[in-house]
């Protein structure tokens, strides 16, 4: 009897493990549109597929480092499941009724400044007045992160003398061609830095909170497939917790993944330590869409006040990811 | 079928665009397809008429014609003299096609950036990458032009004992002309293509590659149908006023 009953206990069991070994979880193999070229600020996800966090969840990931705009209408027509944009893209797309939806705020920090070299005595917002100031162009992030932070300092774009200059901001300003630039907080002052030209930097997120990189997905994937958004976003937050932990591990971990990567792009790195920072890791908040909304609103980039902007994101998978 | 061969031209092209418009709207219809991924013949429509209203692709349409027809003629400018020059010397085609033909090998996209890095007028910048793309499609017609004239009458012209003036004027210029005049069809539509080039490497906030970069970035696909559908008007144009040229300075060959 005793043999008998103990063999109902084990067989449950037994059965329940043999299921488990037959169906194991299938690999999805997925191309994720990075934005911009292979750089080191993307080591939370190199370390997460060098580490196998992607593989523990099914995940197959390869790098696709195509232009935001093509990642973003990739996702909105549902033939990419993820992508890497800008928070203000969301915003521009979802007006344009293209269904993506945020749901990892990587950088918490809005990343573009302006630069200048420090004789130029451009100390806050206020000195820009009457100024010549250089953008990589009048679209993307830059310029909406330069109107941002305009705005919050009550300045109008006329009273700043703003020209398109290209991605030229280092030859730009060590030319004196502008008297400052716009650019990446983790890029431009660290290359100045690193020529040794003593620069001063006025970070939009100083006086803004918009809504910076991070991963969309779309509203069919989400109602379709929850599990593997959920997925995807805890091995992207896996990898971010320990680029954090150990910034010098991930750097030589992104040797593998950016041609040419030598130990003087540290920095780069290092700079982009902190605006990825925050107590919970990939949340967003309500407050910083109706910011970067605002703003887009009050340049003219958006034709019309957004309906139902809390549809633009949703913390619902990182919640679910944390412990 | 018979009744559409009888009608006029015009009447054929407005049948056939009505019919295009057909098209697009149940590929639209029938697809299913989203306004962003593919906009419909309407909302084509619609964003036509508030481009219009507000005055920008009038505005953005001028600024990328004024750097389309300088560009146009200045490679025609620097494209027929040379294309002279090479095909009467032997010498000068020895020395200098070669490098030419390795230009061509470079796209125009890849050395785009750096003319606006040498040229630092935007407005130039844009003029002389229009021409660069002209200039070739000139220089190989006036060449097979000049080619193009028959042993024959030189022997004619020193018999009436012309001069190399004459030989040119009345003799090699009007027997390369048609050559040239198609070369120069080719450049209309090219040069529309360079200015756009440049217009994409600097955007400066102005020009239709402006426009339709701007399109892009904010996601509004039928504004870059409307851009699109401008270039190809501003390009037929162009063309067609080539074709008028042509009917005007080669009368005596069409008649003949």
């Amino acid at each position: 009897m005793k043999r008998l009953l103990f063999f109902l206990w084990v067989l449950p069991v037994f059965l329940l493990a043999c299921n488990a070994q037959e169906e194991p979880q299938e690999t999805v193999q997925i191309n994720l549109p990075m934005g911009y070229i292979a750089d080191p600020q993307y080591a939370p996800f190199y370390v997460a597929v060098e580490k196998g966090y992607f593989a523990e969840e099914g995940i197959d990931l390869a790098f696709d480092y195509s232009f935001e705009t093509d990642g973003m209408a990739l996702v909105g027509a549902n033939e990419r499941p993820f992508a890497i944009v800008s928070g203000e893209q969301v915003v521009l797309a979802r007006a344009q009724e293209l269904p993506v939806v945020y749901v990892l705020e990587w950088f918490q920090k809005f990343p573009i400044a302006v630069i200048s070299k420090s004789s130029a005595g451009i100390e806050s917002p206020g000195d820009l007045v009457g100024r010549n100031v250089g953008l990589p162009g009048f679209f993307g992030a830059s310029y909406i992160g330069y109107l941002g932070l305009l705005q919050a300092n009550g300045l109008q774009p006329e009273e700043v003398n703003a020209s398109d200059i290209g991605f030229t901001q280092i030859e730009s300003l060590l030319t004196d061609n502008v008297e400052a630039v716009v650019g990446y907080a983790n890029n431009e002052p660290v290359q100045l830095a690193g020529m040794g030209e003593d620069v001063q930097t006025l970070y939009v997120a100083d006086y803004i909170d918009m809504v910076a990189n991070g991963l969309i997905t779309n509203e069919t994937v989400i109602a379709e497939n929850p599990e593997l958004v959920e997925r995807f976003v805890r091995a992207t937050l896996r990898g971010l917790a320990d680029t954090l932990a150990d910034p010098a591990a991930a750097f030589e971990i992104s040797k593998e993944y950016v041609e040419g990567l030598d130990d003087t792009r540290m920095p780069v790195l290092q700079a982009s330590l902190p605006m990825w920072e925050s107590e919970t890791l990939g949340l967003t908040t309500a407050d910083s869409w109706q910011q970067t909304h605002d703003v887009l609103l009050a340049a003219g980039l958006l034709d019309a006040p957004l309906e139902n902007l809390d549809a633009a994101f949703t913390n619902e998978f990182v919640e679910k990811t944390q412990p | 079928m018979n009744t559409l061969r009888t009608q006029p031209i015009w009447l054929t092209a407005v049948f056939s665009f009505l019919i295009l418009l057909l098209v697009w709207q149940l590929l639209v219809t029938l697809g299913g397809y989203q306004r962003f991924i593919l906009p419909g013949p309407i909302d084509v429509w619609q964003q036509l008429q508030i481009v219009l209203g507000d005055g920008r692709l009038l505005k953005h349409t001028l600024i990328t014609l004024s750097a389309i027809i300088p560009g146009l003629l200045l490679g025609c400018l620097v494209a027929a003299p040379l294309g002279y020059l090479l095909a009467k010397s032997p010498l000068a085609e020895r020395l200098i096609s070669p490098y030419l033909i390795a230009s061509q090998a470079i796209p125009v996209i890849a050395i785009a950036p750096l003319l606006t890095i040498w040229i630092s007028s935007v407005y130039w910048s844009r003029v002389a990458i229009a021409t660069l793309v002209v200039f070739f499609p000139i220089l190989v017609n006036m060449i097979a032009g000049m080619r193009s004239v028959p042993p024959e009458l030189y022997e004619l012209m020193h018999i009436l004992k012309a001069d190399r003036g004459q030989i040119f004027r009345k003799l090699e210029f009007p027997a390369a002309l048609p050559v040239l005049i198609a070369g120069l069809k080719i450049g209309a539509t090219l040069a529309v293509i360079g200015t756009l080039v440049g217009e994409f490497v600097r955007p400066q906030s102005q020009g239709l590659g402006y426009l339709l970069n701007d399109a892009r970035q904010t996601y509004k696909t039928d504004l870059v149908f409307v851009v699109l559908l401008t270039l190809a008007a501003v390009s037929l144009s162009l063309y067609g006023l080539v074709a008028l040229l042509e009917k005007r300075v080669l009368r005596w060959k069409l008649q003949k």
